[in-house]
């Protein structure tokens, strides 16, 4: 193997390949990445087992090859490297040297056969997204899965194609986020219900540029995203996805319009004297005002209150502090919208005159009050 | 007329009436003569038995002593020279004070008592049999009495013949010595049973330092000092830390105003200052020296004074529970490294939530028993009580440990905590709180949980149901032999809400942690255990840090609901010696 490339293509290889590549692994190759010099360029690629991804840089091959070598040296080396041309030579199966300018390097990897390989994936009928739609999805969604890892559905996130449509949803059982994007132009591929590990979508939110254009294909149990010479693949997780529509409530009868910071801060301020245990705060609302109180044993107690827009009667509902603030967090819009029931059911939030063709709402299951 | 039938008895009869409750073996003869000896103002008292006393005690101090004629009248019943008249047995500081124990034992022995005071030139030296004189003269020695009991029992052949073996008169004659050693630990006391020494005790510095004179390095280094004082009663003194003490084999030794006695109310509620830091069955070692005001303490209502009637019973026992709470309190009460290791860690003070919380459900519990809180028991200042005992800025972690450890680093050493151990005992706090105060609401789940149990986890779930309910648990029947459950506690991000439900059922309708005394102790450490985190699982920093603050905000951080420890510490010392530093 003998290729020369320049040292900003080296590290933007690097760059985007690197983060696959897990910091503790009881597997040593895979702290490696795999090198292959090919005709069309140079190919890096980096896994964990779970996601892997794949890149090509342009490169001139004098020679075609392989060889793993350790990612951490590897970029360390490459942001240290002065700015020439990079000379790469492997000498048997695991040594490589760099060149540079006046710096030399003799590095050990590991044979290239020791290196897993990629999940096979065919791109025949993929479907074709815009780049940004998904990380419209990814960045409103993704934040609702659960950390809990006994039941492994929770830890992904929905990902439901239709012909017209896409949709994300994502729940810990205790609040859910969902996001509906229509696709104008038709996907391609057949409907499908995918669950994705978030940690996949937070490198497809990475890798790909707002204006790229990603396909995507399925095998039996992994997906694939490519654009632009870097593809990535992860595992599936497993289903059925929990029956989350039945959940959604369609008679919530009582509304409240609120302005998004104002009610931010004022949940932060309650939040220090909250439980540490359930933040458990209370909201009370009524006529044109909204009252926060928060009791906490041995600590003490706090109230604030703010105006807000509200049809319905009058409303006393426990919830954990740290969900609204999430869910308001992520709201696209500077007004939110609350429907609720009871102060046993479950509460929805919904943007305010949100100017896009998306739509979006969060569900919030409450905490029950007592006394 | 007829003959008079009733007569005054002569003094050898009384005396010997008296022996019967003064004096029943050897070991009471050695306690009454040290309890002299101590009260004559010795500074070292050496024993001597043979056959376990049964034909010899030998008392030997260097007290003050006694001039001929106080020698001689020391023979005659309630001759004393430690009070004068009634007025004098309230607040009675000697030992003795009834005048009983000479002429008594006199009565059943030959006697034989020599003595000299400080001025006089010239000594005493009387011989009695059964309880007349036989002999009197002078005789040259030292300042200090010594008393030598021969043929103990022998005009009483009925109490002789009660007598038990040798090893057990020499053991009962051990306790007493002891039990003064912790008692005086400033006195020098030896014990010699036939010719073999069993205590020597020099004067120690401090009942830490007598404690391992007379226990053994290996036990003592069991111990954490106690030291609190609520109202106008002062406890001092040594618990054991909860990890090491075993089923059997405990000691318990109590003491007011520096005199032994025996109250087993007052070791329940040292046992409840453990709270749940013990399993059930195991008992801890204690010496526990109750201070407490003159009048407040009645030492005379036992012949042998091995009771004492307290005026108020209640403010003692929450001391007494408090004090052992307290001194658990600290990182020092953490389990060593090694048995060997010094305890480096300064006794830290302990935030009083001691004595104000724990006054509060221990006399809320009792059903509103509000007197008893003496005056002096003003509550601790809401500020005070929310400060950690242990600055957890002072910590540092350093790393998860196989997934089960966390290492931490201390000012003076090392600390390894055991993850699960350590949550357990923040949740166990918390539930207990939460089952005490008020209840926790639960959080409501989008997706209702179905759990399919057994008949007795049913029965279970229904027995239980209140406490379920007051920790978030919100669950209905569903069908025969299945549980809906709508809303479930949060207590942490890693929680497995469903899982931990199934198994604090299973463990209360399998009847694990059924010793606990009380049934809120048992189901909050249930549903603690099961709700805790697992060895295993792995922590992120942060996770890791607020758990460690968590901890040392913590009552008792140092001790899990299964009475292992949560700590172990490995101080800086240690490792200095292992290094060859030191």
């Amino acid at each position: 193997m003998k290729f020369t490339i320049t040292r900003e293509k080296l590290q933007e290889g690097l760059l985007r390949v690197g983060p696959s590549i897990p910091a503790k692994t009881t597997l040593p190759v895979l702290s490696n990445i795999l090198i292959e010099a090919k005709k069309d360029g140079l190919h890096l690629s980096g896994t964990d087992l779970d996601i892997a991804v794949a890149t090509t840089v342009a490169a001139e091959v004098d020679e075609e090859g392989a060889i793993t070598l350790p990612a951490k040296k590897l970029t360390e080396i490459a942001r240290e490297l002065p700015a020439s041309p990079v000379r790469v030579t492997s000498a048997g199966e695991q040594r490589a040297q760099v060149e540079c300018g006046k710096s030399k390097f003799r590095l050990l990897g590991l044979p290239r056969d020791e290196f897993p390989s990629f999940p096979h994936v065919k791109f025949d009928t993929p479907w074709r997204i815009a780049a940004k739609d998904l990380h419209k999805l990814i960045s409103h969604v993704a934040f609702a899965t659960s950390t809990e890892e006994s039941r492994p559905i929770l830890n992904g996130v929905l990902w439901d194609l239709r012909k017209d449509r896409m949709r994300m949803v994502a729940t810990n059982g205790h609040r859910l986020a969902k996001m509906d994007v229509p696709l104008a132009e038709e996907g391609g591929a057949a409907q499908a219900e995918l669950i994705v590990p978030p940690k996949a979508l937070e490198q497809i939110r990475r890798l790909f540029a707002p204006d790229d254009l990603v396909e995507i294909a399925k095998s039996e149990n992994h997906l694939g995203f490519r654009s632009e010479g870097t593809q990535v693949f992860t595992r599936l997780i497993e289903g059925p996805y929990p029956n989350y529509e039945q959940v959604i409530p369609r008679e919530n009868d009582k509304f409240a319009t609120v302005d998004k910071i104002a009610m931010a801060s004022a949940l932060r301020r309650m939040s220090i004297v909250a439980s540490d245990q359930t933040h458990r705060i209370r909201l009370s609302f009524g006529g044109g005002t909204l009252k926060f109180s928060v009791q906490t044993p041995d600590l003490g107690e706090a109230q604030d209150e703010m105006a807000v827009t509200y049809e319905g009667d009058a409303l006393e509902i426990g919830f954990n502090a740290a969900y609204l603030l999430e869910i308001l967090k992520y709201m696209p819009t500077d007004e939110v919208r609350f429907t609720f029931k009871a102060p046993e059911r479950a509460t929805t939030a919904e943007p305010v005159g949100w100017d896009d063709a998306a739509s979006y709402m969060c569900l919030v299951m409450p905490l029950r009050l007592v006394d | 007329m007829t003959a008079r039938r009733i007569a005054i008895l002569s003094d050898a009869v009384a005396n010997r009436i008296a022996a019967g409750e003064v004096v029943e073996r050897p070991a009471s003869v050695v306690k009454e003569l040290l309890e002299n000896a101590v009260d004559a103002g010795a500074s070292a008292v050496a024993v001597e038995i043979e056959a376990g006393g049964k034909t010899l005690v030998r008392v030997a101090d260097d007290g003050e002593g006694m001039g001929r004629e106080d020698a001689l009248l020391a023979l005659d019943r309630h001759a004393t020279s430690k009070i004068r008249s009634a007025d004098d047995l309230v607040g009675v500081a000697t030992f003795g004070f009834r005048g009983e124990a000479l002429p008594s034992i006199a009565a059943v022995s030959r006697f034989e008592l020599e003595t000299a005071s400080a001025g006089e030139a010239v000594g005493t030296r009387i011989a009695a049999a059964g309880g007349a004189v036989t002999a009197l003269e002078d005789r040259v020695r030292q300042p200090g009495t010594t008393v030598t009991v021969r043929a103990l029992f022998f005009n009483t052949p009925a109490r002789r013949k009660f007598l038990r073996s040798t090893r057990s008169e020499v053991r009962a004659c051990t306790e007493v010595v002891t039990t003064l050693a912790l008692a005086r630990p400033d006195l020098g006391l030896t014990l010699l049973a036939d010719g073999h020494a069993v205590v020597e005790a020099l004067p120690a510095g401090s009942l830490a330092d007598r404690a391992a004179q007379l226990f053994g390095q290996q036990l003592a280094a069991t111990l954490l000092p106690v030291d609190h004082a609520s109202g106008s009663v002062t406890v001092r003194g040594l618990v054991q830390r909860p990890a090491e003490a075993a089923a059997s084999g405990r000691m318990a030794y109590l003491f007011v105003n520096g005199r032994p006695f025996r109250d087993p109310f007052l070791v329940r509620a040292a046992e409840r200052g453990y709270r749940a830091t013990v399993p059930p069955g195991v008992r801890p070692s204690l010496v526990l020296r109750l201070e407490v005001p003159a009048g407040d303490v009645d030492v005379n209502v036992h012949p042998a004074k091995l009771e004492v009637r307290f005026r108020d019973r209640y403010a003692v026992e929450a001391a007494v529970e408090a004090a052992v709470h307290e001194a658990l309190g600290p990182l020092a009460a953490s389990a060593p490294y090694s048995a060997g290791s010094a305890m480096p860690w300064e006794h830290r003070a302990v935030a009083p939530p001691a004595s104000a919380g724990l006054a509060r459900d221990l006399f809320g519990a009792a059903g509103g028993d509000d007197a008893a809180p003496s005056e002096g028991e003003a509550p601790a200042p809401e500020g005070a009580a929310a400060e950690p005992p242990i600055h957890a800025s002072e910590l540092r972690v350093l790393a998860q440990l196989h997934q089960t450890y966390l290492l931490v680093e201390a000012p003076d050493g090392l600390l390894i905590v055991d993850q699960h151990s350590a949550h357990e005992r923040i949740l166990y706090e918390r539930a207990m709180r939460t089952l005490t105060e008020g209840a926790a609401g639960g959080q409501k789940l989008l997706f209702p949980l179905t759990i399919t149990l057994a008949p007795a986890e049913l029965e279970a779930v229904e027995a239980n149901g209140d406490l379920l309910g007051q920790l978030g648990y919100e669950a209905e029947p569903f069908g025969g032999s299945a549980l809906i459950v709508h809303a479930t506690p949060a207590p942490h991000a890693r929680f497995d809400a469903e899982r931990c439900l199934r198994e604090v059922v299973a463990d209360l309708a399998g009847g694990r942690f059924g010793g606990l005394h009380n049934r809120v102790e048992r189901f909050a450490s249930t549903f603690a255990c099961r709700a805790a985190i697992k060895a295993g699982q792995p922590l992120t920093t942060a996770e890791m840090n607020e758990l460690v603050q968590r901890l040392m905000a913590a009552e008792l951080p140092a001790h899990d609901v299964h009475g292992r420890p949560t700590i172990v510490q490995l101080p800086l010392l240690e490792l200095h010696r292992r290094f060859g530093r030191r």
